[in-house]
């Protein structure tokens, strides 16, 4: 199918504003999320949800409520039914309240920053629009950013210094991902190697008073670059420095170690030299595959083709025209832990080639 | 239209989409971005196509897109359906005739004007069907992509007719769009909520009395039509389910049941069991409004009310969706709406038939007595 040419930020197929934002506004347990439309435009994403949940044996049901905009409100103004569903909203006293407007919403110019602005509860309006408004990043930035706004400015004590220096924030982990709970687990783990703890993971299955512990981490570690903006967002809020991304891929793995480290003011060697020692062991358990025929197929120019082609070379794989294609994740395995469950990935691929 | 917690219920556009897509040898284009496209494309598992909508047309007009979009897809297709979305149905622009030099069919079914069934009939009602007159095959209706019985409910409506030596018309909606060229006059339904309206409705396969009289209207019809292997089947399968059912009783209670489906299913799952098993519906709840039902029934689309209905009520058996299931707690559950997640379905499972009636009973009397052990345990 040919594209017209649109301007190089644009993408066709980069998802809703919408499912971006409630990724992470239903991340925060005691919040009711508004989409501000139709009701199929709720149950979309709360359908969407509502299947990851499942899969990832979450038991928590997030609660997405539509303003339930109608043919009649699209012509005579949906801010009335938006109204409608604060006050019903706000009667359940839950811990915060967002709002979302949707590209049809936008379209026929409700108010919604003045609806919220008017309702005479606190509601956090994140600017979303659907389509409009951009794509699921931008939903997504959107939110952390949103949603950041409502941490409380740093009044320093003794006990929250205490804090500061012993914590990492994680921002804006992939609450849709499969393997989220497992990414998690290995930056908890790589942390813990420098004796940081995780302060909090905003915003993953946390509450509406956790946002306030945002500004007590020394460090704030983003889930992947395209989430600078809200680094850079936090950086200035709060001062927090930030490292851009989860580690990714061997030695990436290690710089992950180095710089949280030097982040934190803390000597990295000791924690480097461990997990140096751990990939080692775990490359030594793949022995077997030494010299097996593999193929690449990521283009060169794909930012996790070098990081391929280090694993590839740790285990003593042989690149040929007839080897086997390697199947390579989406998204790319996180730090060490990740490489493994890949490699075990691998083993079958080319063992199922052999048999 | 009142605000509503957790929507359990797809919108219009995806009933169209559903519609449309059951035909092969249709494109279908949602008109819109790529958030109304990726939910039914995901639900489907079918190939669909978008123009994928960015701002900028909005601001300047659809026209250019769609245009590109339809012409690329008309060298491969024998028509393309172009269905609406909710900005592109505001902003005025006259779709059939950007179109006019391309064989398509027009769809205007936004997600605001109304629920799944809804646009699901809409696109039927456009679609370009040829009525034959003769009453030499018969339609079957009520095939819906995202039904999780949808492969099992068209077999079952095969093969009864088969038994009848009755041919089969167009099946709406799952057959190919050279089959709405020459659409019988008769047809039979196997999910009466979606009903077409084409050619005369002989009845419905969902529950064995509707498979009784909808064979003897068929046979009324065709003078060749064969009614005695329905017969014999209705007999036996009456006769397995009730023994069946009379051993479960001599050891257990009725079950209480709370049923969340669409009309015609919540109406089927009800008779089955009050028929069967003397169960006590304490909640007969439907995703579409009630038209008919042998059960009053309530409309409900919200989890958060369903949830609060089976605490409160606290039935043995909960019948609906994963939706339902992730709020059911130590009752029995059958799935019966969809979506149906979290367990794998390969086979094609009927509601539809006679083999709908055994699977369907089977699946009650299994996880009753699996929720009676647990009790037990307990």
């Amino acid at each position: 199918m040919s594209l017209n040419p649109l301007p190089l930020s644009i993408s066709r197929t980069g998802g809703c504003t919408l499912t971006g934002a409630l990724s992470v506004t239903t991340g925060i347990n005691d919040s009711v999320t508004i989409i501000h439309g139709p009701a199929g435009c709720a149950h979309h994403n709360f359908s969407l949800l509502h299947a990851t949940i499942l899969d990832n044996d979450c038991h928590i049901i997030p609660k997405v409520m539509s303003s339930g905009v109608s043919e009649h409100d699209v012509i005579f103004g949906g801010e009335e039914a938006l109204m409608r569903a604060i006050m019903e909203v706000s009667s359940g006293d839950p811990g915060i309240i967002f709002v979302l407007s949707t590209c049809i919403t936008e379209t026929i110019g409700d108010d919604v920053l003045t609806v919220t602005q008017n309702a005479g509860v606190p509601v956090c309006m994140v600017p979303t629009g659907g389509f409009i408004g951009g794509d699921f990043e931008k939903g997504f930035s959107s939110a952390l950013i949103a949603v950041s706004n409502l941490a409380l400015p740093v009044h320093p004590t003794p006990s929250c210094n205490q804090q500061v220096r012993g914590s990492v924030n994680l921002i804006g982990e992939k609450n849709l991902e499969y393997e989220v709970e497992q990414n998690f687990l290995e930056v908890k783990r790589l942390v813990s190697l420098l004796d940081l703890t995780i302060n909090l993971r905003f915003a993953h299955n946390i509450t509406r008073s956790d946002i306030n512990r945002l500004p007590l981490a020394s460090l704030n570690i983003l889930r992947e670059p395209a989430l600078s903006g809200v680094g850079d967002h936090l950086q200035s809020m709060f001062g927090t420095p930030y490292i851009s991304s989860f580690p990714l891929g061997i030695s990436g793995t290690l710089s992950f170690v180095r710089n949280v480290a030097v982040r934190s003011g803390l000597s990295p060697d000791e924690a480097f030299d461990s997990e140096k020692e751990h990939q080692e062991e775990i490359f030594e358990g793949f022995s077997d595959l030494r010299e097996a025929l593999v193929r690449l197929t990521i283009p060169a120019e794909n930012p996790e083709y070098p990081l391929i082609k280090e694993i590839s070379r740790a285990i003593g794989l042989r690149e040929s025209p007839d080897g086997t294609v390697l199947p390579v994740p989406y998204p790319f395995p996180v730090g060490t832990s990740g490489i493994k469950r890949m490699l075990h990935l691998w083993r079958r691929t080319l063992t199922c080639r052999a048999a | 239209m009142p605000g509503c917690l957790n929507p359990v219920w797809p919108c219009a556009l995806t009933g169209a989409v559903t519609a449309l897509s059951g035909f092969s040898g249709i494109a279908v284009v949602i008109h819109g971005s790529s958030g109304c496209y990726f939910y039914p494309a995901t639900l489907l598992h079918h190939d669909l196509h978008s123009t994928f909508l960015v701002e900028q047309e909005v601001i300047f007009g659809t026209s250019e897109r769609l245009v590109e979009v339809v012409k690329d897809l008309s060298r491969t297709y024998k028509k393309v359906a172009v269905v609406n979305s909710c900005v592109p149905s505001i902003l005025g622009e006259d779709i059939r005739d950007i179109l006019s030099d391309y064989n398509i069919i027009f769809i205007d079914s936004p997600g605001f004007t109304g629920e799944f069934e809804s646009g699901y009939l809409s696109a039927v009602k456009d679609l370009p069907v040829c009525m034959g007159q003769g009453t030499d095959r018969v339609n079957i209706e009520g095939i819906n992509l995202i039904d999780p019985f949808a492969r099992g409910n068209q077999r079952e409506a095969e093969r009864l007719l088969q038994l009848m030596g009755v041919p089969v018309g167009t099946i709406f909606c799952h057959d190919s769009y050279e089959s709405l060229s020459s659409t019988a006059g008769l047809s039979v339904t196997v999910n009466p909520d979606l009903s077409t309206g084409y050619g005369q409705e002989l009845g419905s396969f969902l529950g064995l009395s509707a498979i009784k009289t909808t064979a003897y209207s068929i046979a009324d019809r065709f003078c060749k039509a064969e009614t005695r292997g329905i017969e014999n089947e209705l007999l036996m399968v009456e006769e397995r389910i009730t023994k069946a059912a009379d051993k479960y009783l001599k050891r257990f209670d009725p079950p209480t049941a709370a049923i969340f489906s669409t009309c015609s299913y919540s109406g089927f799952a009800a008779a089955i069991l009050q028929q069967y098993l003397d169960a006590d519906i304490v909640y007969c709840g439907v995703r579409n409004e009630p038209l008919i039902s042998c059960t009053p029934a309530i409309k409900v689309t919200s989890l958060a009310i369903i949830e609060s209905v089976i605490r409160e009520l606290a039935p043995d058996l909960v019948i609906g969706s994963s939706f339902e299931r992730s709020v059911a707690g130590d009752a029995a559950f059958i799935g019966l709406t969809p979506p149906i997640r979290g367990e794998f379905r390969l086979s094609s499972k009927p509601l539809a038939g006679t083999e709908g009636e055994l699977s369907f009973m089977e699946d009650i009397l299994n996880a009753c007595m699996d929720y009676q052990h647990r009790k037990l345990v307990k």
